[in-house]
């Protein structure tokens, strides 16, 4: 599935981010492919959400370039990055919970007559693409101006990453997508990415603290650890242990169970 | 092992909708409720107590007179309320509304009062030092139109610099707004009072008078440009002439309606002696009963039914009648005054007086001339709002602005604009309802619009709206608007108690709808 020899999507060399005095990313070099779920681990305050903060445009790296297939790019604002194709879906989904699933699916970027903003917005051919795509990536919703606060999380994933992809995102960023859901709706959450994997080109990039997940669903692992990467890899290259060691940051489960006891 | 859960989709936990059951959980049912309540008090609390009738608008509260002034208050409350209410969906609020308006009509009562220029000031030393201006241009004679073309010039960059202050400083519009409110009304009555010289007006004074009536000139042949007043009052040769000079058609008409009035006037004045007459009557009647005197009583009772009185002779008409009618029908030259301070649906206020005699006062005159053309302002600028806010592309960007400010970042809603925005629409909004004042009554005063920001916020939460924002409808303002303008009027009527209920009325209803507006909203959020 790696496909290692073509231009990667998403490369990134040397980024720096420094928030004043302190340096939350020191160097970090990324390959992102297509077709591709990537999962960056590491431990709190590692670094992760800073990497794809930069990498969807939120701020500007201190140093470091990314190219994308190929091209140096640099973004603005948010606005670019999803223009490049990189659709973030961040940890609180960027949804209004007060309107319907079809004015949040389009939010920002509805479909109205003259294309403007007081042009009147195409309600009926909204509400059909928001279900279709759903539907496409596994749920189906009875009603489309259903307020998105009566959705489950899972749903409200769903929906948050169906909008992703439908507005061009070659590149999707899911930031623990799964940490605030049940059993059940982890799973629905991760067939979901599974689907999205499946519809084609799209790569993925998967942040987690869940082991599992990784395990699960991801076919190349990038470690970071305390602003730099610390280890990389495919799924056949990495050993059980070796993934939770790398995830703590090099720490051994074995050493906390030690540092537990004398507490 | 098969279950039959597996078969079971999340979409099947959804109840299909019930279309009449989903009516009531919409968040205006609340306030529409209040609101019906509140038309019903009026209509028959105002009923006179003697009259016993099922008609609502048999009573003061709904005739022709009573629509005509009560959906005056609602509008002009209803038009700031659309302002303030749209704000507040974005997540802000405007304080400055009423100071604004104080602002704007003082402001455009000073341009067509005595013009408008443009000065620079400098220090002179010619003759000790002293301040001289330097006049860039001046207008004495502004229309209408650039009257408020003028203010909407000066308050709408207010409003937007108070929009720039709260979205930069990320300080609470609150603050931002209350600063605007002193501000606007200090600066009102400072201007005011500098522009007040003798001897137009005594120095000092903050209000600004005799402004012509320019909703009410016209263009009279042979005469020019003059006030419809000062027409009625040409010599009578002179409005002869004027009679003879319009078709038999048009002298046809407007005799029949003068006939028509003239009769009804009579027919009141009989009606009015009549009962003059039979009430010392009814009242010896009373006392033949009380004392049972029979003999007394048959002879009273007998006079009143047949008491009779002359019936007044109708006047008739004459030319000058019709001339002075003719001059009530030629179409003003300040279409822009009248637009906003003139009347709307006079001809369905005249249809309902002749011949359907039912906007008739009782001195059989024609009760309301027809509606103040705010109401249709107030009607314009809703559906407008409604369109806006519920149909296009705008609207979502207001919902998510006061909804979700980051989500709508994150997802390229210019934010900062849609805020800005609206505290331009909120003062273009506080301009009109001074407009409407302005070329309704041609006089202003510092004072007005004082506390119009806390009604129209009022109005806005009555109708539904949270202050956190991202919630509400243009349909909620609406009938927030009528529920504030009409409870002073339906309280007023209740009998035996104190009007000032409408107060204690209107502050219960603010904090129940606050409660239940947040309720809704966090069964929407699910929080509940
Ligand atoms: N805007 C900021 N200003 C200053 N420091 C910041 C800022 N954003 C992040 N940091 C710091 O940068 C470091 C990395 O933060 P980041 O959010 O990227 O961690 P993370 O790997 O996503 O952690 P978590 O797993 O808890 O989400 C942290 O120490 C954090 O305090
Ligand atoms: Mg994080």
């Amino acid at each position: 599935m790696a496909q290692s020899g073509s231009i990667p999507l998403i490369k990134t060399s040397n980024l720096v981010k420094k928030f004043g005095s302190f340096t939350a990313l020191n160097g970090v070099n990324l390959e992102i492919h297509p077709g591709e779920v990537h999962a960056l681990l590491g431990d709190n305050g590692a670094g992760k959400s800073t990497l794809i903060k930069i990498l969807s445009g939120v701020f500007p790296a201190t140093s470091g370039e990314i190219e994308i297939e190929g091209k140096p790019i640099h973004f603005a604002s948010p606005r670019d990055a999803s223009d490049a194709g990189i659709g973030t879906v961040y940890q609180d989904l960027a949804l209004n919970a007060l309107t319907s699933v079809t004015r949040n699916f389009f939010l920002g970027r509805e479909i109205t007559s003259f294309n403007s903003p007081f042009g009147l917005m195409k309600m009926r051919e909204m509400d059909r693409i928001a279900s279709e795509e759903m539907a496409k990536i596994g749920i189906s919703i009875t009603d489309p101006e259903q307020a998105v606060g009566t959705m489950s999380g899972g749903q409200r994933q769903t929906l948050a990453i169906a909008r992703a992809i439908y507005f061009g995102a070659k590149v999707l960023i899911l930031d623990e997508p799964t940490s605030a859901l049940g059993q059940k709706q982890q799973m629905e959450v991760l067939k979901t990415i599974k689907r999205v994997q499946k519809l084609g080109d799209i790569a993925i990039i998967l942040i987690t603290h869940n082991e599992i997940h990784a395990r699960l669903i991801a076919d190349r692992f990038t470690f970071l650890s305390l602003g730099e990467v610390i280890g990389s890899g495919t799924a056949e290259d990495l050993a059980g242990d070796d993934i939770k060691t790398l995830m703590a940051g090099g720490a051994e489960i074995g050493d906390l169970a030690k540092e537990l006891e004398t507490v | 092992m098969t279950s039959s859960t597996e078969l079971r989709q999340e979409a099947d936990r959804h109840a299909p909708k019930k279309q009449f059951w989903a009516m009531f959980v919409r968040p205006e049912i609340g306030p529409i409720g209040v609101m019906i309540l509140l038309f019903g008090m009026l209509g028959y609390f105002s009923i006179p107590a003697a009259e016993s009738t099922w008609n609502p608008f048999a009573g003061e509260g709904f005739n022709a007179l009573g629509i005509r002034n009560n959906l005056r208050v609602i509008s002009q409350l209803g038009i700031i309320a659309l302002g303030a209410g749209l704000l507040i969906i974005a997540g802000e609020f405007d304080l400055s509304i009423g100071s604004m308006i104080g602002f704007a009509g003082a402001c455009m009562a000073m341009i067509l009062r005595w013009g408008f220029a443009v000065l620079i000031p400098y220090i002179s030393f010619d003759g000790g030092v002293h301040v001289e201006y330097f006049t860039i241009f001046s207008v004495d004679h502004v229309t209408p139109v650039w009257a408020i073309f003028i203010t909407m010039c000066f308050t709408l960059t207010f409003g937007w610099i108070q929009g720039f202050i709260v979205v930069r400083s990320g300080l609470p519009s609150f603050i931002v707004t209350l600063g605007g409110l002193f501000f606007l009304r200090g600066l009102t009555e400072v201007s005011l009072r500098a522009f007040n010289h003798r001897p137009d007006q005594s120095a000092g004074s903050t209000t600004v008078t005799e402004i012509p009536d320019l909703k009410n000139i016209i263009d009279l042949q042979g005469h020019g440009e003059l006030s419809r007043l000062d027409a009625k009052s040409l010599p009578e040769a002179d409005l002869v002439n004027l009679t003879q000079s319009l078709s038999t058609d048009m002298v046809a008409t407007l005799t029949e309606r003068l006939a028509y009035t003239y009769n009804r006037v009579a027919e009141a004045k009989t009606a009015i002696m009549e009962t003059k007459g039979v009430k010392p009557l009814e009242k010896a009647l009373e006392n033949a009963v009380q004392s049972g005197n029979d003999y007394m009583v048959n002879t009273i009772q007998d006079k009143i039914a047949n008491f009779s009185v002359d019936p007044v002779v109708p006047k008739t008409v004459s030319d000058v009648d019709v001339a002075r009618a003719y001059i009530d029908t030629i179409p003003t030259v300040n279409q822009v005054a009248n637009f906003f301070g003139g009347n709307i649906l006079e001809g369905l206020f005249d249809w309902l007086y002749y011949p359907i005699d039912w906007n008739t006062n009782n001195f059989g005159n024609q009760f309301a001339p027809g509606l103040y053309s705010c109401v249709m302002i107030w009607l314009i600028l809703s559906i407008f709002c409604y369109i806006v806010l519920s149909r296009t592309q705008a609207g979502n960007w207001i919902y998510s602005t006061g909804g979700n400010l980051s989500a709508a970042q994150a997802n390229g809603v210019p934010t900062n604009k849609v805020k800005i925005s609206l505290f331009v629409f909120s003062a273009f909004c506080a301009t009109i309802f001074a407009a409407c004042q302005v070329f309704e009554v041609n006089t202003s005063d510092a004072a007005k619009g004082n506390l119009k920001e806390l009604e129209a916020i009022a109005a806005a939460v009555i109708g539904g709206l949270v202050m956190t924002g991202g919630f509400g409808t243009v349909l909620g303002i609406i009938v927030g608007a009528f529920i504030f303008g009409l409870a002073r009027e339906a309280f007023f009527y209740i009998p035996g108690i104190d009007g000032s209920f409408y107060r204690v009325f209107l502050g219960l209803v603010i904090i129940a709808s606050a409660l239940l507006n947040e309720n809704i909203r966090k069964r929407i959020m699910g929080n509940i």
